[in-house]
């Protein structure tokens, strides 16, 4: 516990001594943000901008979350810190848990920036509950996105070979998890596919409560895979990251 | 008791065979070189020593402790400094020395952090993001971390590599004031001045270690050359590289007054570890 805390406070201390990094991790989804909406203010009256809006910021979220961690921790392991620490008693779980609780500052503060610009520039009205939900979901699609990052590292040397996963997880993700189409159009397997991102869950709640009228238990059970998918992807980590060669 | 006992220890990479039956024994307090070219085994060997790889057979003990069985204790007794800086560049020195200073648990972290940012002659600098420091400097900071928590055992990989005379002069003062404390060190290096310092050294070749002795014994492997003219005529002579062969060598020629000169070319170090190394390849 005391080992993880010094591993959050030293990669928030990180994240703070390097202002252009931690400036254009969060400018970066609100600028795309905003060209969605100069892209949707084209589109027909009758295009459903609420179908869109939220899971596009809740994606953006996904992939720089995901992205950011996975790069952090390759860069762990090419420097030889990842090493040094290991031998200085650190545990891969104690890394792991204290990365998680590092980068979740960053996770929350993209999570709230990039809501609140969506809501706010497609004027979208919601309820306060609605509104929390749609907060937690992506708070816990950011920490979902955090794990994979942590996963995918132990599989990349360098920082170029966390770029081949990003066709590889990310760009299914985005076909498959309904953000796109609705997942019932696609075909069996890959329908079945998409339940394997963790955005097909988070956009499974978000197309849920932004309905007029939903009930917790609707979506309880996509939240609870959302949690259980950071569990898993915590474990399968902690397996993959070696302490010995 | 000895600080570190290897017997038999081996690595095989697939085919590769990185480490092939070392065996060595280092004695409390001693300042030990790991002596070998460019892929001869030595940050191998010390990874096995420090816990950062399991050996593929053989057992190495560190202050008779298991690396990898008992690396939560042995972790806080010893100290490593890689061959790389392995720092993180975002952050001052005195947040690197912290944070693997405070991964042991260090009590009066922020007193020992200072004096070890004294020792290694980089206070001034101490607040500077490490991205801004030199090479030599950042070998500074690396051998900082390792030291903070006061280890009983240091593993040093190469920690002179690509660094100025000076400050190589100055690392060795600091090496040999640890060890005058009664802390081990366990260097590796391939530069021949810098085993010259160590209490003793090991050479290692593509994995297998072919001499362990001191020095000077080792020297006294290699060969002199005599040179002696008279008359301006030269007579050359090979002997071996101890002092008594060089005064027994000499002893024929005592004062006689038609010899001019006399010249003596001992075999450095470095050519005695060539040609052990040689003798091994061939042999």
């Amino acid at each position: 516990m005391r080992r993880m805390l010094i591993v959050a406070g030293r990669v928030v201390r990180q994240l703070l001594r390097n202002p252009r990094f931690l400036v254009l991790s969060v400018a970066a989804p609100l600028v795309i943000v905003y060209l969605l909406k100069i892209f949707f203010d084209t589109m027909p009256v009758t295009f459903d901008v609420a179908r869109y809006a939220v899971p596009v910021a809740a994606f953006l979220v996904h992939f720089l979350a995901f992205l950011l961690c996975a790069i952090a921790l390759v860069q762990e392991r090419t420097a030889g810190t990842m090493e040094r620490m290991f031998i200085n008693g650190f545990r891969r779980t104690e890394i792991i848990a204290g990365y998680v609780l590092g980068f979740l500052g960053l996770a929350t503060f993209q999570a709230v920036a990039g809501l609140s610009e969506a809501i706010w520039l497609f004027e979208l009205d919601y309820d306060e509950e609605t509104l929390a939900t749609l907060f937690v979901v992506v708070w816990l699609l950011a920490i979902a996105s955090v794990m994979l990052g942590i996963f995918v590292s132990t599989f990349a040397r360098h920082e170029g070979q966390v770029f081949p996963f990003i066709p590889l997880i990310i760009l299914p993700s985005v076909f498959l998890s309904g953000l796109l189409v609705d997942v019932d159009e696609l075909p069996g397997w890959a329908e079945w596919l998409g339940h394997a991102f963790p955005l097909f869950w988070a956009n499974d709640v978000i197309q849920e409560v932004i309905q007029s009228s939903w009930k917790l238990e609707d979506v309880q059970t996509s939240l609870a895979v959302l949690v259980g998918y950071s569990v898993a992807l915590l474990l399968l980590a902690s397996l993959t990251l070696r302490e010995v060669e | 008791m000895n600080a570190i006992e290897v017997s038999g220890l081996t690595k095989k990479y697939g085919k590769v065979e990185a480490l092939g039956g070392a065996d060595l024994s280092v004695r409390e307090g001693e300042v030990f070189g790991l002596v070998g070219p460019n892929g001869a085994g030595k940050t191998t060997l010390i990874k096995g020593l420090v816990g950062a790889l399991r050996p593929s057979s053989g057992e190495a003990r560190v202050m008779g402790l298991n690396p990898l069985e008992d690396r939560a204790e042995l972790r806080r007794r010893i100290g490593y400094m890689p061959q790389p800086p392995a720092l993180y560049e975002d952050l001052s020195a005195r947040g690197n020395v912290g944070f693997f200073g405070a991964a042991h648990g260090t009590r009066g972290l922020r007193k020992k952090v200072d004096e070890v940012l004294d020792l290694t002659d980089l206070s001034e600098r101490a607040n500077d993001p490490v991205h801004t420091l030199s090479g030599g400097m950042k070998r500074r900071v690396s051998l900082a971390c390792a030291l903070v928590h006061r280890p009983e055992v240091i593993f040093l990989d190469e920690p002179t590599a690509a660094v100025d005379p000076q400050l190589r002069s100055r690392l060795w003062k600091t090496f040999r004031e640890l060890a005058r404390g009664g802390a081990t060190l366990f260097i590796s290096t391939h530069l021949m001045d810098e085993a010259m310092l160590c209490d003793r050294i090991t050479i290692l070749r593509k994995g297998t270690i072919i001499a362990t002795d001191t020095p000077r014994s080792i020297l006294e492997r290699g060969r002199t050359h005599l040179v002696v003219k008279r008359d301006g005529a030269e007579e050359e002579k090979t002997i071996g590289g101890r002092p008594d062969d060089l005064a027994a060598a000499l002893r024929p020629y005592s004062l006689q007054p038609d010899i001019t000169a006399i010249e003596v070319e001992t075999d450095s170090l470095e050519t005695v570890v060539l040609s052990l190394i040689e003798k091994e390849e061939v042999g």
